[in-house]
This record gives structure tokens, sequence and C-alpha cells, in this order.
């Protein structure tokens, strides 16, 4: 094949000239353009290429003039010009013009690389002709082929991921999703792709993407990156459900894409609005107690307290919370929540719970104050917390002092009377022992020497003195009653009734009496005092008789509580009911000198001996007939046996 | 021979009502009388006014006296060789079991608290004359002093 003529012979030889010039300037402008590029002629062949078609292809000029151009582009190159039923060549054509096509060339070595051509007509001599610019797209098709392997691999770990996944474009539209997505909004792939986002999720995403006045869209979202948002999700039946997402930026040749992570926190949401109520309710309680309260944690920090305890330590809330409660109790509390190696925290706090510890607490202003704290365990998501109810036993503290030192106070005045009646009764014996001792050796020398005058004086003198004795020993028994330790034993009563009856002596025969008695009991009581009680008893019973024998009787028997009662009957002169009450007082007397002597102390000593026994005393009395006076010896005293001596 | 008799008695009343009994039960007893304990050791170690004095053939003592108390004059009684051989009878108010347990424990001869009524005490006197001068047999230390 020659060269090719672009212009036929038949124009002659000004426009064959013409026509040569005008080939030469388009020759001129062929190898001019940067690509490589070929003029192509309706048959199909290359009727003209620039040096860079030759270098791309790796043919000669030669090599290419007049040869099939599917010779350097197999496919879809020539198809593109061929004119079918229903369209020219030019109308075929006409569509390819402008638009870049993406073919493959092939080297003279056989070899082949991407290209794109952008077709242009060229009318001439020859027809219609067809300029083609080639242009090697190796570089772009490999990072387009690199790309979409990225993509490929994005989308597979989009799928991998447990969550949720959407990818919005800078418009807000959903460009990639993953099955996770699918599944929890309802929709299928196809129906949210191209999508706004609002419609799964209307508020708060789509506002974070864009841009305002002050920041860029990259700005915009970079605020947003890394930090979980709770937003809330739409699915495609309407319901919603509370979510968190997570962004994460995606650089495509699309612009800036947005990854969103989505996660479904109802659970959680529903768990931590469980447990704040769950708080409330708890911060409720705690603060319509009445004490101070402060919850403690594993660590011996405060956690939560209430307003008492804020008043009570001085401090604001704020400056307690997350402070070791050895600020407020610095000593006793932290200690018992503490494991040692023989038991567990749990252990520890158990041996304390429901049992009040008295410690110290320490306010703000540093002054201390006695309190007494009560422990609960309180399960919390943070571990076992400890619950510790303070009352402040200052007002308890002075009070139990107060008693302790009113004790004190009434023990020291209870001996020193007890101490005064024995010492006075005893130091007044001696004066009086001189009284009475001369007043005797006076009557004794002296009566019937004298006027009839002063042996009546001597006579009242004698007597008083003896009266006065008399006061003062009995006086020496009821404080030593009151004030000698109570030695309790196991002691026949029934002996102890016979020794009263030997002390008697003297005044038993002399009154002629006779006393009886049942089998008397072995109880819990002090010796000495029984004997001193059956001897005023039965004293009394003998003294105060009427004309005729005096009879006494002595019995014990059990009550409903299973003690003894004894009762000592006489057939004496009794007693009025009015005086029941009042014989048992001291110096307390129904009957003039001149009747009966005595000093008004014996029934006093009585009561306080069945008192310090923790029993009763009493009487009942027909008067002219004879008095039973009955006691107990209160709840020591029974014994199971019933024996005697 | 004369019986001698040391009351150790600090009450003059007592001291009269014990000389009255004992005139009573027996006139052959010499009633000397140290009216504290002081007085008594002087007594019995014939010092100073008691230079003379003789050995009792019994002492009377009182517990509770000034300067120096019956307690204290019988522990010097017993403690000392010439004198503990001497009768020491303790004669007081006091019924307190502390001052009986302490009173022998300490070797008195014997406890005897004062009646309360004057014919009680004219027994007693008659009895410890009795009992310590014509019935016990004391020991013949007499000659041993001057």
């Amino acid at each position: 094949m020659s060269n090719v003529t672009i212009k036929t012979a038949e124009f002659g030889s000004e426009p064959e000239a013409q026509l040569a010039r005008s080939e030469e300037r388009y020759r001129g402008l062929l190898e001019a353009a940067p690509d490589a590029m070929v003029v192509v002629d309706a048959a199909g062949e290359i009727v003209l290429l620039n040096v860079q078609a030759e270098k791309q292809f790796g043919y000669s000029r030669d090599e290419l003039i007049g040869h099939k151009v599917t010779d350097i582009i197999p496919t879809g190159f020539a198809e593109r010009l061929i004119a079918d039923g229903s369209r020219t060549s030019a109308e075929a054509l006409a569509q390819q013009i402008g638009t870049g096509i993406e073919l493959t060339g092939r080297r003279d070595d056989g070899s082949e690389f991407p290209i794109e051509i952008m077709l242009s007509p060229l009318d001439s001599a020859d027809g219609m002709l067809v300029t083609a610019a080639i242009r090697d797209i190796s570089i772009r098709k490999a990072a387009e082929e690199e790309l979409a392997r990225t993509e490929r691999r994005y989308r597979g770990l989009l799928e991998a991921a447990p969550d949720a996944m959407i990818v919005v474009n800078e418009l807000g539209e959903i460009v990639l999703l993953n099955v996770q997505a699918e599944k929890q909004l309802g929709y299928t792939r196809d129906e949210l792709i191209g999508q706004p986002v609002t419609n799964i999720i209307p508020e708060g995403f789509a506002e974070r993407l864009i841009a305002d006045g002050l920041r860029s869209a990259e700005e915009a979202l970079a605020q947003q990156i890394g930090t979980g948002i709770e937003l809330v999700a739409l699915r495609k039946d309407g319901g919603e459900f509370p979510i968190e997402i997570m962004l994460s930026p995606l650089d495509s040749p699309e612009g800036i894409l947005v990854t969103a992570a989505i996660r479904d926190i109802s659970t959680r949401k529903a768990d931590e609005e469980l447990m704040k109520r769950a708080e409330q309710r708890y911060r409720g309680l705690l603060e319509a107690a009445p004490d101070p309260m402060v919850v403690v944690n594993p660590s011996g920090e405060i956690v939560l307290l209430n307003v008492q305890a804020e008043k009570r330590f001085g401090y604001t809330r704020d400056e307690l919370t997350g402070q070791p409660v050895t600020n407020i109790i610095p000593i006793g509390f932290a200690e018992r929540l503490i494991a040692d190696g023989l038991r567990t925290d749990e252990e520890a706090l158990a041996q304390q719970i429901g049992t009040g510890i008295e410690l110290v607490a320490l306010r703000k202003d540093g002054g201390e104050f006695p309190i007494e704290i009560m422990l609960s365990p309180l399960d919390s998501a943070d571990g076992i917390l400890v619950t510790a109810a303070i009352r402040d036993i200052t007002a308890r503290k002075a009070a139990e002092a107060d008693l302790i030192n009113k004790i004190a106070e009434l023990n020291r005045s209870n001996d020193e009377l007890s101490q005064f009646a024995y010492i006075a009764s005893h130091d007044l014996q001696e004066p009086l022992r001189m009284v009475s001792s001369y007043t005797q050796l006076l009557a004794k020398r002296y009566v019937g020497q004298l006027d009839s005058d002063a042996d009546e004086f001597i006579g009242f003198a004698v007597d008083g003195a003896a009266r006065m004795q008399q006061l003062i020993l009995d006086l020496l028994v009821f404080s030593r009653v009151g004030t000698n330790k109570i030695d309790l034993a196991r002691i026949s009563s029934q002996n102890a009734l016979d020794c009263a009856l030997v002390n008697l002596g003297g005044a038993l025969e002399d009154s002629g009496a006779v006393v009886t008695s049942d089998h008397l009991p072995v109880v819990r009581a002090d010796q000495m005092q029984l004997v001193q009680l059956f001897q005023n008893l039965v004293g009394n019973a003998i003294k105060y008789h009427k004309d005729g024998v005096p009879r006494v009787h002595i019995s014990a028997s059990r009550n409903e509580q299973k003690k003894w009662d004894f009762s000592v009957k006489d057939n004496g002169l009794g007693i009025e009911p009015e005086y029941f009450e009042h014989i048992f007082g001291m110096f307390q007397r129904l009957h003039t000198r001149e009747q009966f002597s005595g000093t008004g102390i014996g029934l006093a000593i009585c009561k306080k001996i069945v008192d310090r026994h923790g029993g009763s005393i009493s009487v009942q009395s027909t008067p002219g007939e004879g008095s039973t006076f009955a006691f107990s010896l209160g709840e020591h005293s029974q014994e199971r046996t019933h024996h005697d001596d | 021979m004369m019986t001698d008799v040391l009351l150790v008695e600090d009450s003059p009343g007592d001291v009269r009502l014990t000389q009255e009994a004992f005139r009573a039960a027996n006139p052959a007893i010499r009633l000397h009388v140290a009216v504290d304990g002081v007085e008594a050791l002087q007594f019995l170690d014939q010092q100073g006014v008691f230079a003379d004095a003789p050995r009792p053939d019994l002492i009377l003592l009182d517990l509770n006296l000034p300067r120096m108390d019956g307690r204290q004059v019988l522990q010097h009684i017993r403690g000392n060789a010439s004198l503990k051989t001497i009768p020491t009878v303790i004669l007081t108010t006091s019924n307190a079991e502390i001052d009986i347990h302490q009173s022998y424990s300490l070797h008195a001869n014997s406890y005897l608290s004062k009646p309360v009524q004057l014919d009680a005490f004219e027994a007693l006197v008659k009895s410890i004359n009795e009992f310590w001068f014509e019935q016990a047999k004391l020991p013949q230390q007499k000659q041993a002093r001057r």
C-alpha cells in the first residue's frame, strides 16, 4: 500500500495542491497531539496515524497504514462505525462522538492494554474518515481495579462486623450497608441504597455531617469521630429503638464517605433505666431516713450519701463523694470491711451486719462526736456496697454518763446513809450506856433513900434509857439488813424458824404461847435474815396477844409460780384493815407504850429482809380474831426439793 | 498478895463502872488505869510516872483508844518476851467480827463485849474475877520483877 491520498486525482492540480496543503496541516496537528491518534476510513482501514500511535502499538507507520484497525483495537472500534438497519454510518458515529469509549488495544507483540478512545469525524475526499484519539488508561485502570478491590475488601469487613453498618456520602445518602443493617432496620439493601440516611436515623446523623459557617464538612465530621452518639433509629415498620453510632471517615473517589457503626442499645438502655430507677428509689429511701447514711464501695470510698449526712458532718455532697470513708469515720469502719487471710470481704461484712457498732465520727470542722453505725450490704453493678446508717449518740452517751454518775452518786449516798445509820446507832450506844448504867446504879443504890419524887424521876430516867437502847439496837439491825451483803444459799427454813424460837427464848416461855408449824421447805435465802424475819413475826404474834393462850402457826405452800408462800398466823388482837400497809413503815406503832413497848421498827425490818430477797410481805387480819402475815422470798428462793432440816 | 489488874480504857464512866464492879466482886484487886495505848506501854515498861508500876496479873484492854489503839498495845505485849505471858482480855463495846478475829490473831486470851445493862456488866466482871483469879493458874513471874 502506498501513502494515503486523501484527495482524489479528479479535482485537478490546483485543488490538489490545496488538498496537499490542508493534509499537511492536518498531519501536523496529528503529530502535535499528546495521545496516540489514528484516522480510519469507512472500511475500517487505517489511513493515517501519528508517531505516538506508532510507539504505543509498537508498529512502524508503514506496518499500519492500510491495515484494518481491528489489528490494534480488536473489538468495539469498528463496530461502532458500522451502520445497521436503523442508522447510517454517520448516525452511528454521531452517537459516539465526544464520549470516551473504553476498549482494549493490541500491540505488535500481541500484548493488550486498556485504552479510552475519543472519536471525531473528518470529512475527506475519500468519504467520511474517523479520527480516533487513543489514550492508554493502564494506570487509571489499575488504580480503579485497586479501588474496586479495596471496596470489596471493605464490604467484606462491613459484612463481618457484628453491628449494623451503613456508609453515607456527603449528601447524606446511604451508599453501602451490611446485612445486619438490613435485619435491624427491616429493609432490604435495595430499599436503602441511595436513600437519605434520615429515613432510618431521622435526627442527629445528617446534621452532624453538615458544615456550617465555622467549619468544613471534614471538621464537622472529625468532631464526631470515635465518640459514641446516642440516637434513635426508625425501622421500616415504624418502630423506634435506641442506638449508639460510631462514625469514621472513608476516603473514596466519590469524596469523603462516612461509615457509621450502629449498635442497638435497647437492652443496655433498659438496664440503665432499671438501674436508674432502682438508684432513684434507693436514693429516695436514703433521703427519707432520719439518720445520716453513707454508701461505701469495697475500696472504702463514699459513693452515695444523704442530706442528713451532709448536715451532720458539715460537708457538701461533692466534698464527700469519692472520698475515703475514713475522712468522716477515721477508725473502725473501713477495717471492718477488709478481708484478712481467714475471711472474705463478704464474710467480714456479714460479721458486722445488724450489730450496732460504736465509733467516733469526725466533722469537717474537726469536731468529733460519738456514733453508732449499722451496716447492711447492697448488691450493685460495682460489687457489694455497704450502706451505713449513722446515729449520733451524743445525747445517749451523755444520758448514759449522766445515769452512771447518778447511780454512783445514789450508791454513794446510800452507802453514806447506811454507814451513818450504823455509826450513829453504834456511837450513840456509848453515851447511852453511860446514862443507862449510872441511872441503874443510882436506882440500885439510892432508891428508897431519897424521897418518892426522886424515886419516880430515877424510874423515868431508867425507862427512857432502856427504850432508847432498844431503839438503837433495832436501828442497828435495820441498817445491817440494808447494808450487809445478802448471802443466798440453800437453807432449811425449818431450821431458821427453830433458831428464831431459841432466840425468842424467855419471851416465848413467859407468854406460854404454843407455836406450831408445817413441815417447812428448803429455800434459797440468807440464813441470818430469815431467822430475823421469823423472830420478828413470831415475836409480834406472841406480844400482841389477847387473854388466853397465844397460838401461832407457821405454814408454807407453793403458789402458781411454784414459789413458796409462808404465813405466820396468830390468834392475837388483829389489825384494822386501814393499817395493813401502814404497819410496815418505819417507826409505825399502833399501840401506846403503856399497852405495848416497842420501837416500830420490827416490821420495817421484816419488809426490808423480804425486799432484799426479791419477795413481798402483806398482812390479812380480822380485829379481835388474829392476823396472818404472809411473805414470799422472790424468784431465787424456790428449790426443787421439799425438805426440812 | 495483892492482885494487880491494868485497865486500858479512855472513858472515865467505864473506868468508874469497872472499878465499882471489881470493888463489888473482889476488894483485893488493885485496878490500875491507863487512858490510852501510850500510857499502857509506859506502865508495862515502867517508864516515867509508872517507874514503880507493878507487873499486872491481868490486862483488860479496850480496842478503840486515843494515840495508840488496843491492837497495837496487844501486838507490843505479845512481841515482848517478859510481857507476853500476861493474860490480856479485850473488853470493848465493839461486836464487829473483824475486831474479834484480829484480836485472837494477835493472841488475845479472850474477847468480851461490854453488856449494855448494868446487871449484866456487874455479872461479867464477877465472872472475870472468878475465872482468872480463882480458877485459872497464872505464871508466877512477880518475883522476877523488882
